[in-house]
């Protein structure tokens, strides 16, 4: 079998390598993917269009984000599948379980309890920093999103998972991560209740007086990665929340 | 508002999903009601749209209204070829739901609305592959879709459901690797993902671009895992059979009928069937493949004693009969092959319902234990054996329709060996049948001697499935009648998308002259 394996993988390699000669040149200012008039839109039209510097952001958030939608919903349906396989939900009625909280929260170590203490508001902070700024430099919902998940892992390792869980329960990260994708299409439906295509943010301008057009649109996909990261930092601290704990959401790692 | 079908479609499904997601956790009466409803809007809004695109012809929508210059946003277009299989995927996706009206209660109780919502978020990914008109954004929801159904699967009881599910998944992967690994490809030699613009592009370039042409066997490979053709189904049978009823129910009619789906738009749409079967001379190896496909998958079918692992071989072969069909290279083999993606779906959902009360009722699993249920469950029977003459090809059926369209085509481009493999597969599947019905009518053949009547008290308690079941099986065999007595008004919607569009700029398809 592993010969068929290497056999496949060479084949697959060699494939796509037959077809290097066929590439444009690199950094080719020529090649159908920089002269298409798609590029060209982009490059020139971006600033008119939404005021957004940073061209990336316009097109995940506005132009095509209609995939960044469901995007959002396939990182959604990754925390759910994960509760869905592996969450224990039937609780002995009534019997509290020999839960092992007490052993592992007694010990934990004062360094790594201070160091996350201190790291914790700054790494909270700079999440906010990231999805905020996503207009303006590398960043947005899905970046900063996993940088405030991971504030909440890190909680979860440095004092233990059931204090985690009492700042952040099941019900709370549950609702969030639906929020998240409500707060999205939320933005792609007001567009449809006011007559135009769905996330068409423009048309947005007439609920907030006094901006045009392309301010909306900048606004709206601010709205729409502030969603993105509900979504994303809440999912993964319920992936990491079910994984360290197998599902029972007690005692974690 | 009629404008808007083509999102509202996705819309309906997704807010029910989150409805179910954020009002079902607290309350789980709910969760039934929500999705249903949300399947029938969506079922409603499938019809709208089939109607004004027999009206108006192709749709196309632009998301968020970037229209011009074509490719800057997303665009979604629709013909009569997706609006059938969106009618299709909504319908099989609302027969379902009513379905797994009990057994997902008895299944996993807690998790009922975690079902539910990776239910409607499944058939949201895979109506939303079929109405797009972008080769990323399909990328996209092939991830929400595959997502969904691993999930779906793992939730099986058995372990071995966890484990078909995981290796479901790295098969899966490897297909939507080597999708996106095409797309790419094509990205970098066209420089846009608009199937239209991919299509036009590609048509404008002069010779064979070998970039392009390694997108096409990407894309193709890719897909042939996902729809599970011959050499690479080993991710089917367990994976369908071994998770919940209600799951099986949904994901067998509709992943592999969407993979073929993808293909035929592949091929129609971004590579055109000129490039396709002109340029690369595939057509030959891959019809050669299909015969191979639909003769493994019956063989197969043949050892099988259980009988869900029996429909599932059944499946490969029906996949062989749509790839061959598509790669018969002539107008007849494309018309037969959407035309059975939509009848395969019904008759799949038809058989996979009768496993499904067969396992909740009478506790079957393997063949043999079927004996006597024409007398035990005759209303259940009665929609299994339509499904069961569908799946043999006996007018006036669907499955009839499919194969005598698949047959001309067969015969009209000279590919003999496709002709006889799908005879022999018929016959195949009437030895399955006629087997079962024997089995099923007349009880086990006495050579058992007298441990027969031991047990027959005890089988006796067995009673006719209840309502939430029986509706959506004899609506499915009510369908699967319906969809062959009106074979010719299908045909012409399908023709005309083949005719009539700008992007299928061949007289290949366009039924004056095949290849010969």
């Amino acid at each position: 079998m592993k010969w068929v394996g290497l056999i496949a993988v060479l084949f697959t390699g060699g494939l796509l390598l037959s077809a290097m000669d066929d590439f444009p040149k690199w950094g080719d200012a020529h090649s159908p993917a920089n002269a298409s008039p798609v590029s060209q839109y982009y490059i020139e039209k971006t600033i008119e269009d939404s005021g957004v510097p940073n061209m990336v952001t316009a097109v995940l958030a506005d132009y095509r984000g209609y995939d960044t939608m469901f995007e959002t919903v396939v990182v959604l349906i990754a925390g759910i599948a994960i509760m869905a396989i592996l969450r224990v939900m039937n609780q002995i009625p009534g019997g509290a379980r020999p839960s092992p909280r007490h052993e592992i929260g007694d010990h934990h170590d004062i360094i790594i309890g201070t160091t996350c203490r201190l790291l914790i508001p700054v790494l909270q902070l700079f999440a906010l920093y990231v999805i905020a700024h996503g207009h303006h430099s590398p960043g947005g919902g899905f970046q900063g999103g996993v940088i405030l998940g991971a504030s909440f892992i890190l909680t979860a390792i440095a004092q233990g998972l059931d204090p985690a869980l009492e700042r952040l329960p099941e019900k709370s990260y549950v609702k969030l991560a639906f929020a998240g994708v409500v707060i999205y299409s939320g933005f792609g439906v007001m567009c449809l209740l006011l007559g135009e295509n769905f996330l068409d943010y423009g048309v947005l301008h007439v609920l907030l007086p006094g901006i045009d057009a392309a301010e909306a649109r900048s606004h709206s996909m601010l709205g729409v990665e502030v969603g993105v990261a509900f979504t994303v930092s809440a999912i993964m601290f319920a992936i990491y929340a079910n994984l360290a704990s197998k599902g029972e959401l007690e005692g974690g790692l | 508002m009629a404008e808007q079908y083509p999102i509202l479609v996705l819309l309906v499904l997704l807010f029910g999903a989150l409805l179910v997601g954020l009002a079902g956790m607290a309350d789980r009466r709910i969760c039934f009601p929500v999705t249903v409803t949300a399947l029938a809007l969506a079922l409603a809004v499938s019809l709208g749209i089939l109607q004004r695109v027999i009206n108006e012809g192709v749709i196309r929508y632009f998301v968020a209204g970037w229209s011009r210059p074509v490719g800057i946003g997303i665009e979604l277009r629709i013909d009569t070829i997706n609006a059938l299989v969106l009618l299709t995927i909504t319908t099989v996706g609302l027969l379902a739901a009513v379905f797994s009206f009990r057994r997902v209660k008895e299944d996993k109780t807690e998790k009922t609305p975690l079902f539910y919502i990776l239910y409607l978020l499944l058939i949201m990914g895979l109506s939303g592959m079929v109405i797009t008109g972008d080769a990323f954004n399909l990328y996209v929801l092939l991830e929400v879709s595959s997502l969904t159904s691993y999930a779906l699967i793992a939730m099986g009881k058995s372990r071995r459901a966890a484990v078909a599910a995981f290796s479901y998944i790295i098969m899966g992967t490897i297909g939507a690797s080597f999708y996106l690994l095409g797309v790419g490809y094509l990205y970098l030699r066209t420089g846009t993902l608009n199937m239209v613009e991919i299509h036009q592009a590609i048509t404008g370039l002069e010779g064979v671009s070998s970039a392009i042409v390694v997108a096409f066997v990407m894309i193709i490979v890719g897909l042939m895992i996902k729809m599970a053709f011959f050499p690479l189904f080993g991710w089917l049978p367990n994976a369908y059979s071994y998770c919940p009823s209600s799951t099986s129910c949904v994901v067998a009619p509709l992943m592999t009928k969407v993979g073929v789906y993808v293909m035929v738009r592949m091929m129609l749409t971004v590579f055109g069937t000129e490039w396709v079967f002109e340029n690369l001379q595939y057509s030959q190896w891959m019809v050669g493949m299909a015969v191979i496909a639909i003769l493994a998958g019956s063989v197969m079918a043949l050892a099988q004693v259980e009988l869900k692992k029996m429909f599932c071989y059944i499946i490969v072969a029906e996949v062989g009969y749509m790839v061959g069909g598509a790669w018969l290279a002539n107008h007849w083999g494309m018309v037969g092959t959407v035309y059975h993606i939509m009848s395969d779906a019904f008759m799949t959902l038809c058989m996979f319902l009768a496993a499904g009360i067969f396992l909740k009722q009478a506790g079957v699993v393997r063949i043999d234990q079927l004996d006597g249920m024409f007398r035990k469950m005759p209303l259940t029977m009665a929609g299994f054996v339509v499904g069961a003459l569908a799946m043999i090809g006996i007018p006036p059926t669907c499955g009839f329709f499919s194969k005598l369209y698949l047959i001309r085509g067969g015969m009209e481009s000279g590919h003999w060996g496709y002709v006889v493999a799908l005879l022999i597969s018929s016959l195949v599947n009437a030895v399955l049948f006629f087997r079962i019905f024997e089995i099923a009518y007349f009880g086990k053949k006495p050579v058992e001697g007298h441990g027969h009547h031991a047990d027959h008290s005890e089988r006796s308690v067995i009673k006719e499935a209840r309502l939430s079941a029986l509706v959506p099986l004899l609506t499915t065999a009510v369908i699967i009648i319906l969809l062959g007595i009106f074979n010719q008004d299908l045909v012409d919607l399908i023709e005309r998308s083949l005719k009539g569009a700008e992007v299928i700029g061949s007289a290949v398809l366009s039924g004056e002259g095949g290849l010969g």
